[in-house]
C-alpha cells in the first residue's frame, strides 16, 4: 500500500466542497444547502472520483473515528426526500420512509459505497442488513450496539465489537488503522463535536443569529465530507455567525424531538421557525453522540466505546437504565430554557411513536407545554402542521 | 396400553388447551395472592432461571394474543390507542399497556403485575415494552442483549472469533441476571434447579424437534400454522417443566401414529397443497384465517413461527447439563441469533424448508404490528421466486388489529393463490403424461 | 351450438360476455352494479344473451367473478378476478406477459406466462393512493367528472409533485395546489403522475417482463395511459374492450370446463 494512497495529515485533507468564501456568509450557507440537498451526494462522487473509499453508516450512531483512520470517508445515510422507483418493491406496508429512501439512493447509482453498516435501533434497521445484501454488491451488516449499556462487560464486549468492524473497514481500504491513526482520528473528531456544541450554544444562547434549518445544514454536512473540512467550515462560519446584524424577535423557544432517524424536511423546520426559536433538538444527533472529548490516552478503540456507553446523548432507541428518555428531555428543555417542547416522531416509526406516550406523560406531570407531531422525510406540505403549531403558540402566548 | 384413534388423534389440542387453562388458572391465583411474577419474553426465553427461583412466568406476548383469538383485543387496544399509542405500532404491547390499566383483567383470567421484567434483545420492541413497566411500577428490568448474525450468511467478513466473544458477553450477562434474581427474591441461586429445569427443557426440544420433522410426511400430521400455535403456547408457557416434557413426548406419540396411518388435518381433501407459513397468524379471525386454506386442502408443513418462537426448542442443541449455566449462556446466544436469522436472514433456512417438506408454495403474511418478521418479506419473496418452482402469496394484515383484516380481501388472494396452484398440479400432470385426459377439475370453492 | 359466459361483478359496474364455442364474443353487457348485487349480475347476464340473440339454455357453462362472484347465484364456479384478468387479457393481446389493472376500487400487478397462467401477483386494495378512488377525490375536490379530468391533464407541461400518501388528504393538498396559483392542468396531470408511481411500484413487485396489458375502467383516461407510458418507457396494449376483459376471461375459462379441456389463447384450438 503505497503512501500516496494513506489518508493526508490533518492540514491538508481532500476538499469536497466548493465553498464560496470570498462571497460571504449567506453565500457561503446557501451553498451547503445545495450541497445538503442534492440527492446525487456530489461530495461522495468527487471521494470516488479520487479512488476514495466510501462507508454508508445508518442511524442513529456510528463509531466514525474507526472508518475515518481507515482512510475511508464515513457517509451517514439518513434518507432522502426521493421518488421511490425500486426500493418500495423491496419493502411490505408499515414502514418508515427512511429504510426505502436509504436503498433507493444506493439502487439508483445516486450513492456508491464500498460498505454498508447498519445498527440495532428498531427492528426496521435490523432487517436492512438483510434486504441490503440481496439487492446491492456491497457488503452489508450490523454493527451490534450494545442495548444492555448497563452490563459490567459492554465495554469490554464493545471494545472487541469495534475491533471486528475495524478489521472489516481495514480490509475495504486495504489500509491497517494503526493506534496512532486511531488517536489521530478521534483528536479530529473531538474537535468536530467541539464546534458542533458551539452551534448548539448558539441557537440556545442567540437563536435569532442561526435559524433551526441554517444550523441544520451546518450540522449535517459533517456526514458527507472529511471531518477535517467540516471543522474547516464551521471555524470559519460561526464567528461570522456571531457577528450577524440580526435581531431578537419575541418567538417561543421550544425544545424538537423526533429528529433522531428520518429526518424532518428543511421546509418543515423552516416552517416552524417561522414561530419558534429552537433552541435544542435532537436532529441527527448521532453526529453529536459522544458529550466531551474522547480521552487521546490508552487503547483509543476501548476509549470510543467507553465514551459511547458512559458520556453520550440519549434517543428512544437506545436502553440505558441510566438515561430513561422522559427524564433526559425534561433535563434538556430546562438546560436549554425551553418554553416548550416539539415531540414528534416520523410516521411508522415504532420507537419514536411509542415514546410519545412516555414523553407526553412526563411533560404533562411537568406542567410543560408540549405539542405533538408526525412527519415524513418526503412531505411538502405543512399547511395543517402550520396552524396547529400557529394554535399552539398563540395559546401559550396568551394564557 | 394401546392408544385407539379417538384417544390419541388431536390429543395434543385438547391436552393443550387444557393444559393453557390451568397455567392461566394459575396466574389468575398468584395475582389475587400478590405473588411475585417474572414478565419474561418467547425469543430468547430465560424462562428457565426465572423457574429456578420459583417466580411466575408471565408471556406478555401470549396474553395479548390471547385477547386476539378470544375476539376482544379492540377492546384493548382502543383503551391504549385513548392514552396516546399509534394505531401503527405493536398490538402486543398496546393489549398488554390496556392489561395492566384494566388491573390484569383477561378473558382467561387475571393476569399479575410484573415485579421484574427480563428481556432480550432478539426484539427491539420488548426493549420499549418493559420501558412500559418500568415508569408503571418501578421494578428492576434486565436485559440480556444478545448479538446476533452480523451479516446474511455467506456475505459475512467476520471470524469465528466473535461467536466466542459474544457468548462471554451473554454469559457474563446470565451471571448479572442471577445476581438481580437474588436480589429480588432473597434466594440464593441453586444450580441444581437449574440442572433439573434445563433436563426437562431438553426432553421437550428433543420431542419438538421430532414433531416438526414428522410432518415431511405424506400426508402431512399436523397443521403448522394452526395446530402449531397451540404447540407453541404450550412449549412457552410450560418450558422447562414436567408437563411440558410429558405433553411434547405424547405429541410425538400422536403424530408418529398420524403418520404411520396416514391421518392428515385435512378432513375433505384427499390431495394436499403443502405450504409454508412465514409470519405470525392472524389470529383476529384466526379460525376463519385457517379455513381459507383448508377449505381449498391447503396444510401448513412448515411455518417460521415454529422457528422463532420456540426459544431455540427447533435447534439441534441440548443443554450440557454439566455446566448449566455455561450451556444456558451459550442455549440463549443460540436460540436469539437463530431468531435473529429466521426473522432478518432468512433466505437460504426456506428454500430448506420447502426442500425438506416438500412445499408447494409458500404463505407470506407480514403483519403491522411487528416489523421484525415483516419488514422482509417483500424482498424475500422475491428470491424465493426466482430460487423455486414454488407459488408465493404475499397477504397483509395483522395479528391482533382487527381493522385492518379484511376477510373479503384476504380470500381474494388466498382464492387466486390456490387457482394457481390447481393450475400448477394440472400442468404438472399434463406434463407428466403422454396423452392427458381431460384436465382435472379444480374444486369450486364451497 | 354452445355458449358458455363470464360475469364480472365489480364495486361499482358488472360485466357479462357470452362467447361461442370458438370463443368468440357472441354478446357483451354492462350496468351499474348497484346495492342489488344478485340481480345486477342476472341482468348482465340477461342482457348479454339477448345481445347475441343467445337462449339460456344453449350456455352450458357459467363462471362469476370480481369481488361479487358468490353472488352470481346462476354460476357454476367462482374464480377471482386476477385469473380471469390474465386469461382475459393473453386473449386479446397474446404475447401479455404484465397485467396492469386499474379500477374503481384497487389496482392489480399481475405477471403471466403467455397464454394467461399467473405466475404472481400483487393487489393494492387497503390504500386509494395508485387506484381510480385517487382521481375521484381529485374530481371531488375540482368538482369536475371523471371522464373530463384526462382531456384536462393532457395538457398539463409542468406537474406539480403530489406528496400526500393519503387519498383522504388528496383533495386538501389539490385545493392547496391550487390556492399556490397552480393550474388545474398541471395538478391534474401531477395527480395523474402520482397515481402511475403507485401502481409502477406494485408492477415491480411482480417484476415487469414482455409485453404490459393495461386493464380496469381507467383504461378510459388517455392520459393515465400517457403518462404509464412515458413512465414506463414502453407502449401499454390498451383496447377499447379493456373493462370487459375480466368478463372475458371467466367466459373463457368457462368454456375450457365445459370442454373439460384447455383451449389456447391464441388460436382457439382445443388442445386434449
Amino acid at each position: 500500500m503505497s503512501d500516496a494512497q494513506r489518508l493526508p495529515a490533518s492540514d491538508d485533507f481532500v476538499r469536497l466542497m466548493d465553498l464560496p468564501f470570498e462571497g460571504g456568509l449567506n453565500e457561503v450557507l446557501h451553498e451547503c444547502r445545495e450541497i445538503l440537498e442534492d440527492t446525487d451526494f456530489p461530495t461522495v462522487k468527487k471521494w470516488r472520483e479520487q479512488g476514495g473509499k466510501v462507508m454508508g453508516h445508518f442511524q442513529v450512531y456510528f463509531p466514525e473515528e474507526l472508518a475515518h483512520a481507515a482512510g475511508i470517508l464515513p457517509v451517514k445515510i439518513r434518507g432522502a426526500p426521493v421518488d421511490r422507483e425500486i426500493a418500495d418493491s423491496r419493502f411490505g406496508s408499515y414502514m418508515c420512509s427512511i429504510l426505502r429512501s436509504s436503498l433507493e439512493i444506493a439502487m439508483t447509482g445516486r450513492l456508491e459505497m464500498d460498505m454498508f453498516v447498519t445498527h440495532p435501533i428498531c427492528d426496521g434497521a435490523r432487517n436492512l442488513a438483510g434486504i441490503w445484501s440481496r439487492n446491492r454488491p456491497e457488503p452489508a451488516q450490523i454493527l451490534y450496539l450494545p442495548q444492555n449499556p448497563n452490563s459490567a462487560f459492554a465495554s469490554t464486549w464493545l471494545t472487541q465489537e469495534y475491533r471486528r468492524v475495524l478489521a472489516d473497514l481495514e480490509a475495504i481500504s486495504g489500509q491497517v488503522a494503526t493506534d496512532a491513526d486511531l488517536r489521530a482520528s478521534t483528536e479530529i473528531f473531538n474537535k468536530n463535536r467541539a464546534l458542533l456544541r458551539e452551534v448548539y450554544q448558539i441557537k440556545r444562547e442567540t437563536p435569532w443569529l442561526l435559524p433551526i434549518h441554517e444550523a441544520y445544514v451546518l450540522v449535517a454536512l459533517g456526514g458527507l465530507v472529511q471531518r477535517e473540512e467540516h471543522n474547516e467550515l464551521l471555524e470559519w462560519v460561526l464567528p461570522r455567525i456571531r457577528e450577524r446584524d440580526a435581531r431578537q424577535q419575541d418567538k417561543m423557544r421550544v425544545v424538537f424531538e423526533g429528529g433522531f432517524c428520518e429526518q424532518p424536511p428543511l421546509d418543515l423546520l423552516r416552517a416552524i421557525a417561522e414561530f419558534c426559536y429552537v433552541v435544542d433538538d435532537d436532529l441527527l444527533i448521532g453526529l453529536r453522540w459522544l458529550l466531551s472529548d474522547v480521552p487521546l490516552e490508552g487503547d483509543p478503540v476501548n476509549s470510543l466505546a467507553v465514551a459511547y456507553l458512559d458520556d453520550s446523548s440519549y434517543s428512544p432507541v437506545q436502553h440505558d437504565l441510566r438515561k430513561p428518555k422522559e427524564k433526559m428531555l425534561l433535563a434538556r428543555i430546562r438546560g436549554a430554557g425551553a418554553e416548550a417542547a416539539i415531540v414528534s416522531a416520523a410516521k411508522m416509526c415504532e420507537p419514536g411513536l411509542d415514546e410519545l406516550v412516555a414523553y407526553s406523560q412526563a411533560l404533562d406531570e411537568a406542567g410543560t407545554a408540549y405539542f405533538v407531531t408526525e412527519f415524513e422525510e418526503r412531505m411538502s406540505s405543512f399547511d395543517h402542521l402550520q396552524i396547529q403549531l400557529e394554535t399552539f403558540v398563540e395559546n401559550l402566548l396568551f394564557n | 396400553m394401546t392408544a385407539t384413534t379417538e384417544d390419541i388423534v388431536g390429543r395434543g389440542a385438547r391436552d393443550g388447551g387444557e393444559l393453557f387453562r390451568n397455567w392461566y388458572d394459575g396466574l389468575t391465583t398468584a395475582a389475587a395472592k400478590n405473588e411475585k411474577a417474572a414478565y419474561v419474553f418467547v425469543m430468547g426465553s430465560l424462562a428457565e432461571i426465572v423457574r429456578t427461583f420459583d417466580l411466575h412466568c408471565v408471556f406478555p406476548e401470549i396474553n395479548s394474543l390471547q385477547t386476539a383469538v378470544r375476539h376482544c383485543s379492540d377492546e384493548y387496544l382502543s383503551l391504549a390507542e385513548d392514552h396516546g399509542f399509534s394505531p401503527d405500532v405493536c398490538g402486543y404491547v398496546k393489549a398488554d399497556y390496556a392489561l395492566q390499566l384494566r388491573g390484569g383483567e383477561h378473558p382467561m383470567g387475571r393476569i399479575p403485575p410484573p415485579s421484574i421484567a427480563v428481556q432480550t434483545n432478539a426484539c427491539n420492541t420488548y426493549l420499549k415494552w418493559s420501558e412500559i413497566w418500568e415508569r408503571m411500577y418501578d421494578i428492576p428490568v434486565v436485559t440480556v442483549d444478545v448479538p446476533g448474525s452480523r451479516s446474511a450468511p455467506g456475505t459475512a467478513v467476520l471470524s469465528g472469533e466473535s461467536v466466542e466473544r459474544d457468548r462471554q458477553y451473554v454469559l457474563y450477562q446470565i451471571k448479572e441476571l442471577i445476581s438481580h434474581l437474588e436480589t429480588l427474591t432473597g434466594k440464593k441461586f441453586d444450580v441444581d434447579r437449574l440442572r433439573e429445569v434445563l433436563r426437562l427443557t431438553n426432553r421437550m426440544g428433543r420431542a419438538w424437534r421430532r414433531v416438526l420433522e414428522l410432518n415431511r410426511a405424506r400426508p402431512a400430521v399436523f397443521d403448522a400454522m394452526m395446530e402449531g400455535t397451540i404447540y407453541l403456547g404450550v412449549a412457552n408457557a410450560l418450558r422447562g417443566t414436567e408437563e411440558g416434557a410429558v405433553y411434547f413426548e405424547n405429541l410425538v406419540e400422536e403424530m408418529e401414529y398420524k403418520a404411520e396411518h396416514s391421518i392428515s388435518p385435512l378432513v375433505d381433501h384427499d390431495k394436499e397443497h403443502r405450504l409454508v407459513f412465514v409470519g405470525v397468524p392472524c389470529y383476529p379471525i384466526f379460525r376463519r384465517f385457517y379455513q381459507l386454506f383448508s377449505e381449498w386442502g391447503g396444510v401448513f408443513v412448515s411455518s417460521t413461527y415454529t422457528w422463532f418462537a420456540s426459544g431455540g426448542l427447533n435447534l439441534d442443541f441440548e443443554y450440557d447439563l454439566e455446566n448449566p449455566v455455561e450451556s444456558l449462556a451459550e442455549g440463549v446466544m443460540l436460540s436469539v441469533q437463530r431468531a435473529g436469522d429466521s426473522m432478518l436472514f432468512h433466505d437460504k433456512y426456506l428454500l430448506d424448508g420447502i426442500d425438506e417438506f416438500g412445499a408447494d408454495g409458500v404463505v407470506y403474511h407480514p403483519i403491522k404490528s411487528c416489523r421484525t418478521v415483516s419488514t422482509s418479506l417483500a424482498d424475500s419473496r422475491r428470491v424465493v421466486l426466482a430460487e423455486r418452482d414454488v407459488l408465493c402469496l404475499y397477504i397483509e394484515s395483522d395479528m391482533m388489529d382487527k381493522r385492518v383484516v379484511s376477510e373479503a380481501q384476504l380470500k381474494n388472494r388466498i382464492d387466486a393463490f390456490f387457482e394457481g396452484l390447481e393450475s400448477r398440479r394440472i400442468r404438472k400432470a399434463t406434463a407428466g403424461t403422454a396423452a392427458a385426459p381431460g384436465a382435472e377439475q379444480s374444486a369450486t370453492t364451497p | 351450438m354452445a355458449y358458455a359466459a363470464g360475469v364480472d361483478v365489480g364495486s361499482t359496474q358488472t360485466k357479462a360476455i357470452v362467447v361461442d364455442e370458438e370463443g368468440n364474443i357472441a354478446g357483451r353487457a354492462l350496468l351499474p352494479t348497484g346495492a342489488n348485487v344478485v340481480q345486477a349480475a342476472q341482468h348482465a347476464f340477461e342482457e348479454a344473451l339477448s345481445a347475441g340473440d343467445v337462449h339460456e339454455e344453449d350456455v352450458g357453462f357459467v363462471i362469476g367473478t370480481g369481488y361479487g362472484r358468490y353472488r352470481v347465484e346462476f354460476g357454476d364456479a367462482q374464480i377471482t378476478e386476477i385469473v380471469c384478468h390474465s386469461r382475459g387479457a393473453a386473449h386479446m393481446f397474446p404475447e401479455t406477459e404484465t397485467v396492469l389493472d386499474m379500477g374503481g376500487q384497487d389496482t392489480k400487478a399481475i405477471r403471466i406466462r403467455k397464454g394467461g397462467d399467473v405466475i404472481d401477483f400483487c393487489m393494492n386494495d387497503k390504500c386509494a393512493a395508485g387506484t381510480g378512488r385517487f382521481l375521484q377525490s381529485a374530481a371531488a375536490a375540482l368538482e369536475m367528472e371523471l371522464s373530463e379530468l384526462g382531456p384536462a391533464a393532457l395538457r398539463g407541461q409542468r406537474p406539480v409533485k403530489i406528496s400526500t400518501t393519503c387519498t383522504v388528504f388528496a383533495e386538501s393538498e389539490v385545493l392547496s395546489w391550487l390556492a399556490r396559483g397552480k393550474k388545474m392542468e398541471d395538478i391534474l396531470l401531477g395527480v395523474h403522475r402520482s397515481i402511475s408511481t403507485r401502481s409502477i411500484a406494485l408492477l415491480r413487485r411482480v417484476g415487469i417482463e414482455g409485453e404490459i396489458t393495461f386493464t380496469g375502467g381507467v383504461t378510459k383516461n388517455d392520459a393515465m395511459v400517457a403518462v404509464l407510458d412515458e413512465m414506463l418507457g414502453t407502449s401499454l396494449n390498451v383496447s377499447d374492450d379493456s373493462h370487459y376483459i375480466g368478463a372475458l376471461g371467466a367466459a373463457l375459462l368457462a368454456l375450457e370446463r365445459m370442454r373439460g379441456a384447455r383451449v389456447t389463447a391464441d388460436t382457439g384450438e382445443v388442445v386434449a
